[in-house]
């Protein structure tokens, strides 16, 4: 949920938002300010606040502060503390034992790790940049509850710190809708995401595509592994074929082959054709024999032909067949019954008599053999070699879904959906450019 | 069951097999690190050679060997960092320093832009004026036409004849030799060192340093080892690719001077394009005139175009709007509005009158002065362990790229003292 604070519609909402700044203490504006004692004597400033992330909480709680004592920066965990204000921190009256800060498990330093840094906003299904982020008591927690991501809060850091301590929130999201990144292991400088992954997996592939291309490459490969393969696959898929290929080359092998063998084959074709050629083997060999070689007869044609994006998945039947084995032998299925919407009938040789919709199996007897569904009119076929203005226009023609690409034999060798079509033909709006500022 | 097929034997005759791939395996293969480099030698690059070359003679050969040597120091820098850090220079930046610091290095990134796109439309404006189109209608329409491919998105295609004219400057070594230079010199002036302090050389000097390093192409550079997804198992074979366009594309320079350095006698500074185009007269004859400028038009059409964008990208991801620039570039406004800007006042900049080769030159100096400033953030990105594991700079590495940054940076401010004294009328 993205606030547009600058927009108070009513007077209302004006003053709740009024309320709730009061409350929030701003990061940037308690960086480097005073940490006083009960008698109110400066101890030392702040410098970081450290939160606990890896908890199944929607709001990390703050877990100690990083203070600047003496020159030194030491860790002063939450319980010394008595309020954390905007503008001072005061500790309550237990002895202080003043050590280094070292990283437990789950825990982040908010200013260091955090801010400045790439988060997901699952709501608006975007990459932020965290430009400010904002502490509240819940209870008697303090605890993360947003992150701002406008600009405004980076122009009051530009300037001099007495205006930082009010909060003037511009663009502020709910932490509730965050998935960070943060440092899990203190040992390992590797990136996790944090809690709430099941928001994530409700992502459409198209939003996940979005976030894939946004996102630094450690975040990326972060995000993927928490996917499940069927979605990473899907929105793997939705990527632009350059943005895929850098991201084949960046994963490992094993991983990047995991990706391309639960994607469509001419999806994962289309990643493939441009990467060099030690690595597309590397792929390719480390994949399943049949993932393999279903990827390898599309990218055998070239890519603006109809063989270049035929999906190489096909459902096989005899005309002698029933329709209720085949119904039955469609639930035993291991494919994507999403994507197939048709059944390819063959003679004895191989050779295509008949493209029958599944459609067509629903309304008919258990027992009627597919022969008698085969009806005119013929089935429509490409020769792989054909263009894609020549599929496009047969396909216009017949009025169907998709159309089944033939070798020279007349055997069918693939199929090419009307949406495969689609991204082919409507080039692709994206404006891309290399990443200056991000990665 | 014969009649229930029915097949689409239709021959296709295309010429093209594969049309969008003619032009571009070379730039493929090239890698990164090549084009950065060779993007050195857009409109403000030839002006500044060829003025180096017409006013110095050979002199300024030793400047540009050391030139190169620190040019290959920051691009393999630039590159290790995309590579091993897996993000682009400005998203480190922003992530490692401070907000002061960071928006500090995104406007000088800003400025050094900006005069970049002024003498993009200036070298339009020079290019035309051979064909005696004045500028004030050339850059005018230069504008229109650039933001109008840009926003329409049909730039992809015209950036192919933007580079094929542009391949024109590829001729210099052949100009360069035919015009039979003193070999002997040239040698004797590129090995042994050479730097002359007067002013008209220090303002050469900053202006090669600004138009060879230029701040753009290191974060290009960096942006684009990531964005091809090149990771510590790749970076060998782009450390070499890197390399070598980063020699390459100086050797290229160097010929520009040594063309430019022959073909003109009287040693002064470049008054106009027709006299630098004087350079290539042993390759074209007659035609000289017109393969300079259409080398100009096109070096300078293809940067007009993406500078402005890589600014405009680099200031809206800043501000937090990075979906944006994902995003066609009709739905992001705070984007097209900082490209337009940019168009604007690049235009508007170049049609204040004056010499358009002064005009372009200085811009290369502008450059040349925030160029160090901007090595400083990444050389510190580059030494620490911290961002790029075992690949941070080495010691020996570590002293040899300080020398560099130290070396640029101390030009840089000698140019810019002597510049503001000679202002208020004292001459150093």
């Amino acid at each position: 949920m993205v606030y547009k604070f600058h927009l108070p519609s009513n007077k209302s909402t004006h003053k709740r938002l009024k309320d709730l700044s009061d409350a929030l203490v701003s990061l940037s504006g308690i960086t480097g300010r005073e940490i006083v004692n009960q008698e109110g004597q400066i101890l030392g400033s702040l410098v970081d606040l450290v939160c606990h992330w890896d908890s199944a909480e929607t709001y990390p709680p703050l877990t100690g502060i990083i203070a600047k004592v003496a020159r030194r920066n030491v860790w002063i965990p939450i319980s010394y503390t008595e309020s954390i204000k905007p503008n001072r921190i005061k500790l309550n009256d237990s002895k202080l034992d003043l050590r280094e800060f070292k990283p437990r498990n789950g825990e982040v330093r908010l200013t260091k790790e955090v801010l400045d840094h790439q988060l997901i906003d699952v709501d608006g299904a975007r990459v932020v940049r965290a430009s400010d982020l904002y502490v509240a008591y819940i209870g008697k927690q303090p605890r993360l509850v947003g992150v701002d991501v406008g600009y405004k809060p980076l122009i009051k850091r530009l300037g001099p710190s007495v205006f930082r301590a009010k909060v003037s929130p511009d663009s502020v999201i709910d932490w509730a809708t965050i998935e960070s990144f943060g440092n899990q292991d203190s040992n390992q400088p590797k990136l996790k995401l944090s809690a709430n992954r099941q928001e994530l997996r409700k992502m459409r592939p198209g939003e996940l595509a979005d976030l894939l291309e946004d996102l630094g490459r450690q975040e990326r490969q972060e995000l993927l592994k928490v996917l499940t393969p069927d979605l990473a696959a899907d929105a793997l898929e939705e990527m632009e074929p350059k943005e895929l290929e850098g991201l084949l080359r960046e994963s490992s092998i094993e991983s990047g082959s995991k990706y391309l063998a639960s994607m469509e084959p001419d999806e994962a074709a289309d990643a493939l054709r441009d990467i060099d050629e030690n690595l597309r083997n590397d792929l390719m060999n480390i994949m399943p024999k049949d993932k393999s070689s279903r990827i390898d007869r599309v990218l055998k044609y070239d890519e603006e032909t109809a063989g270049g994006i035929m999906n190489t998945i096909l459902l096989f039947a005899k005309q002698e067949d029933l329709v209720g084995d085949i119904i039955e032998q469609l639930k035993n299925s291991e494919s994507d019954l999403g994507s197939l919407n048709s059944i390819v009938i063959t003679d004895g040789d191989g050779k295509l008599l008949y493209d029958l919709e599944l459609a067509n199996l629903l309304i008919a007897d258990k027992n009627t053999p597919l022969k008698k569904l085969m009806k005119p009119p013929a089935t429509v076929t490409v020769a792989p070699d054909a263009s894609i203005k020549e599929v496009a226009e047969i396909l216009v023609e017949s009025r169907s879904f998709s159309i089944v690409v033939v070798d020279s034999s007349e055997k069918p060798i693939g199929r090419i959906y009307a949406d495969d079509l689609l991204d082919v033909l409507i080039p692709s709006e994206r404006f891309h450019f290399p990443r200056l500022l991000s990665s | 069951m014969k009649p229930f097929i029915l097949n689409w034997p239709k021959p296709s005759f295309r010429l093209f097999k594969n049309k969008k791939r003619l032009l571009f395996p070379i730039l493929a293969i090239a890698g990164p690190g090549l084009i950065a480099a060779n993007a050195g030698n857009d409109a403000g690059g030839i002006a500044t050679y060829a003025s180096a070359g017409a006013q110095f003679g050979y002199r300024t050969l030793f400047f540009m060997l050391l030139v190169t040597i620190a040019l290959v120091v920051v691009q393999e820098m630039c590159a290790r960092i995309g590579a091993y850090s897996g993000e682009g220079l400005g998203s480190l930046i922003r992530e490692h320093f401070t907000i002061r610091q960071s928006s500090f290095a995104l406007t000088l990134f800003v400025i050094a832009n900006i005069g970049l796109v002024v003498s993009e439309f200036a070298g339009i404006a020079a290019a035309l004026q051979l064909f005696h189109v004045s500028k004030f209608i050339s850059v005018p329409i230069a504008a229109i036409f650039v933001w109008t491919l840009v926003i329409f998105g049909t730039y992809k295609r015209a950036e192919q004849l933007f580079l094929i004219l542009s391949l024109a400057f590829l001729t210099y070594p052949v100009a360069a030799i035919l015009a039979h230079p003193d070999i002997k010199l040239a040698t004797n002036q590129l090995l042994t060192p050479h730097l002359l302090y007067s002013r008209s050389f220090l303002l050469i000097g900053v202006a090669l340093i600004g138009t060879t390093i230029t701040p753009y192409m290191q974060f290009y550079l960096s942006g684009a080892v990531t964005d091809k997804g090149i990771g510590p198992k790749e970076y060998p074979k782009e450390r070499i690719s890197t390399i070598f366009g980063a020699i390459f594309a100086n050797v290229i320079s160097m010929f520009i001077i040594i063309a430019t350095a022959a073909a003109i006698t009287k040693r002064g500074p470049l008054a106009s394009a027709a006299e630098a185009a004087i350079g290539l007269k042993p390759v074209a004859g007659q035609f000289a005139k017109e393969l300079f400028a259409f080398g100009l038009l096109g070096a300078s059409a293809l940067a007009a175009a993406v500078v402005p964008l890589s600014t405009a990208y680099a200031v809206s991801e800043a501000v937090g709007s990075e979906r944006s620039v994902s995003k066609s570039i009709r739905e992001a406004p705070i984007f097209t509005g900082l490209f337009t800007i940019q168009v604007i006042i690049g235009a508007l900049v170049a049609l204040i009158p004056g010499n358009l080769i002064n005009t372009l030159i200085n811009t290369q100096a502008l450059n040349g002065i925030i160029t160090p400033i901007i090595l400083v953030y990444i050389l510190i990105i580059a030494n620490q362990k911290s961002i790029l594991g075992e690949a941070a700079n080495g010691y020996v590495f570590k002293t040899i790229a300080t020398i560099c940054v130290g070396v640029i940076g101390a030009l840089s401010l000698v140019f810019t003292v002597v510049t503001f004294a000679s202002w208020f009328g004292i001459k150093l």
